[in-house]
């Protein structure tokens, strides 16, 4: 079997104690899990599992207590803040729980940001980013500021900005977790039909269940804090997934019962 | 659509129109009331204190045309604007050196804090002392003032900058040099706009009070000498055209502040 993309090993969080409030408690400990190459993994926990603070290590823009990530069979020191590489040279991509757009760009020039500060501003980089614009519709608003583009734009913004640059790896938390119902069903639809062009390893990170099982290849439970992983599971339905009626599919009630007794 | 109709939308219109010319009526009849005021205060105090509006304004055409008033004007905008690059530069250079120095940030920001209780203007005679007569006194007593407001500003504003916008611009493989100029610069621009709008209008009245007290030339020059030779039509005159500079220089900044913060959703429900 070739070796995981991306692997946590052993991983442990606690946050620096306050004076003369005791040691802080762990809040993820003895974390291990791997992603393979093209897989869309999702994980389920309940909130304040550390499923954020999970993700901000990976991306290094949070130092981790113990353990380590690898990718490509390649460790990166976690303990020290100094050595901390956020984003692992553009190879971790991150799809934050907010949009973080700059709000003095345009919609188009906080998608080509990425592209920008990377010297990569190519015609077929441009070409690209007008691609992804119109693949989720926000090629009418290029030149909107994100203050005046609606919740579920500025979500479909963030993406692309992370898509543009084709990062190996994309993490991503609870990105349309304040959407509503329709919109969010919408943008999941959309970011699977944007994942199947290129097939990209994607960690999705979700309290939602039903969520974790349209997208995902394969589900990990996580448990309460301290967080470890509670358990596995393989989502067998076929693709591609009708996100709409995924509800209906056979197999989706007995996985939904099984995770949710895990979720607690 | 009835005739009815047209009386009831009538008065729909009309409020508004006439709260918009209102404020403009209303602006130039307190300034004729200003006006009106200071020429009866000008008639009850006599020239010797308060110069009459129109005798002030028989002056001001009188130097323009001789060029004196002009010289006067360049002499002290080119101090204020020397001054207030000096100043304003160091404003901003100085948080974001700092920026990278957390710990000796903490080290000398109460001393930093502390100068700004200094009286500057008590500072003059040592610039004098240390400087000389020429520019150099005036400089520093410009910068200085200028320098204050903005680095405190600047520094407030790179300690407030969202700390997720920096993390997505890491991790999306910005420098530290980008990130500094992109993400930390823009979110700070209504902080540094705030400063302008005090440091500005200082660094006018500083080199004012510059010239009250050294060389012999620039409007501090002007007023002061006229001063001395119980010129108060002079005096008036000087002050007439300093305000009107300062005036000028907030317009000019007004109009900037709304081009930069275009993206700002509050700048635009704010104009209207």
């Amino acid at each position: 079997m070739a070796d995981p993309l991306l692997e946590v090993r052993d991983l442990s969080k606690r946050f620096a104690s306050r004076a003369g409030r005791g040691p802080s408690p762990w809040v993820i400990q003895g974390l291990s899990f791997s992603v393979k190459e093209g897989e869309f993994l999702t994980i389920v926990g309940p909130s304040g599992a550390g499923k954020t603070t999970l993700l901000n290590m990976i991306a290094q823009i949070d130092t981790a207590s113990g353990g380590e990530v690898r990718f490509q069979s390649e460790a990166s020191p976690l303990n020290d803040p100094k050595a901390l590489n956020p984003g692992l040279s553009c190879r971790i991509g991150y799809v934050t729980q907010e949009d973080n757009l700059l709000p003095w760009r345009t919609t188009l020039q906080n998608v080509l940001f990425p592209l920008e500060v990377q010297g990569r501003l190519t015609a077929e980089t441009r070409a690209r980013a007008d691609l992804l614009m119109r693949a989720v519709g926000l090629a009418d608003f290029e030149h909107h500021y994100p203050h005046e583009l609606s919740g579920g734009m500025r979500k479909r913004a963030s993406l692309i900005r992370t898509l543009v640059y084709d990062p190996p790896v994309i993490l991503m938390d609870e990105p349309f977790g304040a959407l509503d119902a329709q919109t969010r069903m919408q943008l999941q639809e959309d970011l699977l039909r944007l994942w199947n062009l290129g097939r990209k390893t994607i960690v999705f990170v979700t309290h939602d269940i039903a969520e974790a099982i349209a997208l995902g290849d394969r589900t990990l439970v996580l448990s309460r804090a301290p967080a470890h992983i509670a358990g596995e599971h393989i989502i067998t339905i076929p693709r591609p997934r009708d996100i709409r009626g995924i509800m209906t599919h056979p197999e989706f009630g007995a996985l939904y019962q099984r995770i949710r007794a895990q979720v607690q | 659509m009835t005739a009815r109709d047209d009386v009831l939308d009538l008065p729909r219109e009309g409020p508004l129109q006439w709260r918009r010319y209102g404020v403009t009526i209303g602006r130039a009849a307190l300034l004729l009331l200003l006006i009106a005021i200071w020429k009866l205060g000008a008639d009850a105090a006599g020239p010797m204190y308060v110069a009459d509006p129109f005798k002030v304004l028989e002056r001001i055409i009188a130097d323009t045309q001789s060029g004196t008033l002009l010289r006067h004007v360049y002499v002290t905008l080119r101090i204020s604007m020397i001054g207030f690059v000096i100043g304003c530069a160091s404003g901003v250079a100085l948080p974001f050196l700092l920026r990278r120095l957390p710990r000796l940030t903490d080290a000398v920001e109460p001393y930093i804090m502390a100068s700004v209780g200094v009286p500057k203007y008590a500072l003059v005679p040592l610039f004098i002392l240390y400087f000389g007569i020429d520019d150099a006194p005036k400089l520093w007593l410009v910068g200085l003032l200028v320098f204050y407001p903005v680095f405190i500003a600047v520094f407030a504003g790179i300690r407030s900058v969202d700390r997720r916008l920096i993390n997505m611009a890491r991790i999306v493989g910005a420098s530290e040099a980008t990130i500094a100029r992109e993400v930390i610069w823009n979110s700070l621009m209504p902080f540094f706009f705030a400063a302008l709008k005090i440091a500005l209008p200082r660094a006018v009245s500083a080199a004012i009070i510059g010239e009250f007290l050294v060389g012999n030339e620039g409007l501090g020059y002007l007023i002061e000498h006229s001063r001395q030779n119980v010129d108060t039509t002079g005096v008036f005159a000087g002050i007439v055209i300093a305000t009107a500079i300062v005036l000028i220089i907030n317009a000019v900044l007004v109009e900037l502040d709304r081009r930069v913060s275009a993206w700002r959703p509050i700048a635009r429900e704010m104009a209207l």
